[in-house]
């Protein structure tokens, strides 16, 4: 276990590597023009083209570029992001806490609602309940994320007024933050530290219909994959000779057949997590959610290398590292998984 | 998506429930802000914020485009035949660092921006006035330190003195520029800016100071101070050591919506007051008329938009020439170096049809390429209508005969996502192609940063741009749409020995009457030899909650040239 660990941390320095060439590789096939655009807002600037592609070595050789990002990065400076007017390291320390506070709202709901009703899906087979769950995930799935997002803003905060629109905090509470002393960067925790209930409660409230459109939407085909793990297991030799020892169905279900069924939960409930901390682009555009997702979002639009680079970078080491934990989790949940 | 914003829309109840504070003024924009550092401002995101935190020496005058007023200056004398500028600085003006302004204080600002000048700054026009080039000291030897320095100095009685090598009618508007906002040395020193002296400024030239300190920091004299910026807000509060009027609206919050369904529905319930629209289709579709909103328009507009026609396209093997012949399958490169092409094209466009359809009535035809309001415009110069007899007969002519007999075919490129652009080449392509079945116009889009490269080394045949102003005086149009070295002219290519004159010898008087009698004779002449077709120009518009009022948001107090001032506004 613990040499798997470590191999795997190893990865990560090699996969940023390859990344980050791959990265700087592919912003080569565009013209110096063609990336020197995003530096230019108007015409005016536009009349500086040539000037600034020069300022920023957009001409220089492959090499240079990338052994020009490269020595900043080593001194841990990963440029300074257009998108966000900030530099890349500030960006990600100000923005990857809110994205892992609407992770930790989204995601525990999303696996605990996605096993259930899996499970009951599973237990009422081709029923009437059955049915109409699986309409539901039909409609989950294939419903488009940000149709769900401006429809239940329109519901919710324009016509019925229950919920606070865009954004993470009321007005009043904005100019309030700025007193408050920041431990882990989530507003609604730092906020509940300092006393400040009223300002945990409202970063709550903004986190409710982001939270609620990515449960919906991506519930969906998880509770398929349970539905189906369940009815493999249900129908398996163990479960069988369970209920004939004249265990309740309680029992068999919760403890005998749930437990196995959830195995494909824990890999895909890996990967909605690495989702979900990698941003949930069109989720906090809509609701204007100062994630990283929303911050990508406008770096890959803008052509911001630095900032696309950075959360590049952000995602392989999220994705080496929890990949790495759920390899552990399924050791803890099914001892026949062996690490060699 | 459209129905479903719509549909938004219509369920929004009564927005008198209005739920931002009196004092708070909360605007909601889908753009970023690039940066805070006036030394490099240079777009409207940014230039909103910085024009609200700095101040320059003077400024516009409400609404007037010509007439200039003191700010931190408080008055100023032109001597030396117009090439010497003493100005008379503001006393007791404070930063929001408490520091006290001094003459220093301007002369490290200038010069700063002159250091600098990077591509991304707008300091190139500045530069142009101060040193006589329009690029900084890596770009032109020169550019040296003691040129830098002598062109702006404080004398012993604390008076500003700038010396120019020439003259330029354009100076004082220029100075009431955003970029030229003064901005604090010892503070800017401090934390990590340049430190003002000779020893270093190598250091810093062309240096970008878009992601600079001063940005992370801002630290100007004006109306409001920034408290906090975060991911998506950008919060400011009225300044207490404020010089001038206090202003009523106390806070005021900037935040990024990027969503214009979150926005809308942000303005309709009273949570904002003011936000970034999204067209004039989309916004009077579902914003106007509706309880909560005050919408003003016929305001003036400050762009000029045109059809280029290269007169000499480049490229070897330039694909958008077709053939490169006259035989009805491409055009040769000087295709439109005839002057009866280039009516023939001026004759096919529909202005008035423009107008209705893509602008929705609300458009002007314009007789030059610069705004209507600014001074050197002439509406009694000619215009072109749309008069496809008037076409025929100039294309019959054209070319000895031969594009009649044999027809063309023309690529001409629009810049992708733009629907007027597009739109405006399909009527184009349209009346052309109506005209002759050999016409054959195809019109295709192209990215920006593309066409920005190409129509550089003039190789667009026919494309659609427009500039905005950098500083409300005619010289800056017409100088970039009709000078033969000018911005534009590598898109155009065209070259008339008369117009370079008049517009040298405008640019080098301050003559008013005289420089508008140039700029007639420049607009009379263009529409004789019709090196661009003019589009017609929008007009401008806005919206705001209700509960704001004050006279930027009024038409008869609209300034196009200048940000919105919040310390202007009052909330109810």
């Amino acid at each position: 276990m613990l040499n798997f660990t470590i191999r795997r941390l190893i990865q990560i320095p090699l996969v940023m590597l390859v990344l980050s060439v791959i990265v700087i590789g592919l912003t080569q096939l565009l013209s110096p023009e063609q990336r020197a655009a995003p530096y230019i807002r108007s015409e005016q600037q536009a009349a500086r083209l040539e000037q600034i592609i020069t300022e920023r070595g957009l001409r220089d050789p492959f090499p240079v570029q990338y052994g020009r990002w490269f020595s900043n990065t080593i001194r841990g400076d990963l440029g300074f992001s257009k998108a966000s007017g900030k530099d890349v390291i500030p960006t990600i320390q100000e923005r990857l806490p809110n994205t892992i506070e609407l992770t930790l709202v989204t995601a525990l709901p999303i696996l605990l609602l996605s096993i259930w009703l899996g499970t009951l899906s599973a237990l009422h087979k081709d029923k009437l309940l059955d049915q109409i769950l699986r309409v539901l995930v039909v409609f989950g799935y294939s419903l488009p994320t940000f149709v769900l997002g401006i429809v239940l803003l329109a519901v919710f905060y324009a016509y019925l007024g229950w919920l606070p629109g865009a954004g993470q905090l009321e007005i009043i509470n904005q100019f309030a933050v700025g007193d408050l002393r920041r431990y882990t960067g989530m507003m609604s925790i730092d906020a509940a530290l300092n006393g400040r209930w009223d300002i945990a409660w409202d970063a709550l409230r903004h986190m409710i219909l982001p939270a609620v459109t990515l449960m919906i939407v991506l519930s969906a085909n998880l509770v398929k994959v349970m539905r189906n793990s369940m009815l493999e297991v249900l129908t398996s030799d163990y479960v069988r000779t369970a209920r004939a020892k004249g265990l309740s169905s309680r029992v068999v279900n919760g403890k005998h057949a749930r437990r196995n069924a959830l195995l494909p939960i824990v890999t895909l409930g890996g990967f909605l997590v690495i989702g979900l901390l990698g941003g949930s682009i069109i989720t906090e555009t809509i609701f204007a959610y100062p994630g990283i997702g929303q911050w990508f979002v406008q770096s890959a639009l803008q052509l911001d290398i630095a900032g696309v680079l950075g959360f590049t970078l952000l995602s392989a080491l999220l994705v080496v590292v929890m990949s790495t934990a759920v390899d552990i989790l399924y050791g803890v949940i099914d001892p026949r998984v062996r690490f060699h | 998506m459209k129905k479903l914003v719509t549909l938004s829309s219509l369920l929004v109840i009564s927005a008198a429930l209005a739920a931002s504070p009196a004092d708070t003024l909360v605007i909601q924009s889908a753009a970023d802000v690039p940066t805070m550092d006036p030394g490099v401002t240079y777009d409207t995101s940014s230039s909103a914020l910085v024009d609200n935190m700095y101040e320059t020496l003077l400024t516009y005058d409400g609404a007037s485009l010509t007439k200039l007023v003191p700010q931190l200056a408080t008055k100023w004398t032109v001597s030396n035949g117009g090439k010497t500028y003493t100005f008379d600085l503001r006393k007791g003006v404070k930063f929001h660092s408490g520091a006290t302004m001094t003459c220093a204080d301007a002369e490290y600002t200038i010069e700063r921006n002159l250091v600098t000048n990077s591509g991304a700054s707008g300091n190139w026009f500045i530069a142009e006035s101060l040193t006589g080039s329009q690029s900084n000291a890596a770009d032109d030897k020169s550019i040296t330190w003691a040129k830098i320095d002598k062109s702006v100095e404080c004398n012993n009685a604390g008076q500003l003195v700038f010396t120019l090598p020439a003259v330029d009618p354009a100076f004082l508007a220029k100075l009431a520029y955003t970029g030229q906002a003064i901005v604090e040395k010892a503070y800017s020193a401090k934390i990590g800016e340049w430190d003002g002296t000779e020893a270093t400024w190598k250091d810093w030239i062309g240096k970008d100071l878009t992601g600079s300190n001063l940005s992370k920091q801002p630290n100007g004299t004006g109306p409001y101070r920034l408290v906090r910026a975060d991911a998506n807000n950008h919060l400011f509060q009225a300044f207490d050591g404020y010089w001038g009027e206090k202003p009523s609206i106390k806070n005021v919050i900037r935040q990024k919506v990027p969503e214009l369904a979150a926005r809308q529905q942000a303005l309709l319930r009273g949570d904002a007051d003011i936000i970034e629209g999204g067209g004039r289709s989309v916004d009077e579709a579902q914003i106007k008329g509706k309880p909560g909103v005050t919408w003003v328009d016929g305001l003036p507009n400050t762009t000029s938009t045109a059809i280029f026609m290269n007169e000499k396209i480049q490229g070897k093997g330039n694909s958008l020439l077709g053939s490169g012949k006259l035989d009805g399958k491409g055009i040769p490169a000087n295709f439109f170096s005839d002057v009866n092409v280039r009516r023939g094209f001026s004759y096919a466009f529909d202005y008035d049809g423009y107008i209705k359809d893509v602008q929705k009535g609300q458009g002007m035809q314009r007789t030059m390429l610069m705004p209507d309001s600014f001074p050197g415009y002439d509406p009694k110069v000619k215009k072109y209508t749309f008069d496809p007899a008037k076409a025929t007969e100039y294309f019959k002519r054209a070319w000895g005969g031969q594009v009649w007999k044999n027809g063309f075919t023309l690529t001409a490129n629009y810049r992708a996502n733009s629907v007027g652009a597009q739109t405006a080449m399909e009527i184009l392509k349209k009346n052309i192609e109506s005209l002759n079945p050999k016409f054959r116009v195809n019109i295709q889009s192209k990215q920006w940063s593309e066409m920005l490269a190409d129509s550089k080394k003039g190789e667009e045949a026919m494309i659609l741009i427009g500039w905005a102003p950098d500083y409300a005086d005619a010289d800056n149009f017409m100088y970039t749409f009709y000078a033969s070295d000018g911005y534009y002219s590598p898109r155009a290519n065209w070259k008339d020995a008369s117009v370079d004159k008049w517009l040298k010898q405008a640019r080098s008087t301050v003559n008013v009457a005289e420089r508008n009698r140039l700029y007639s004779l420049i607009g009379n002449r263009a529409y004789e030899q019709a090196p661009f077709i003019l589009v017609p120009a929008p007009v401008n518009y806005t919206f705001q909650s209700s509960r704001l009022s004050g006279a930027p948001i009024t038409k008869a107090g609209f300034n196009p040239m200048t940000s919105l001032n919040w310390k202007d506004l009052s909330k109810k």
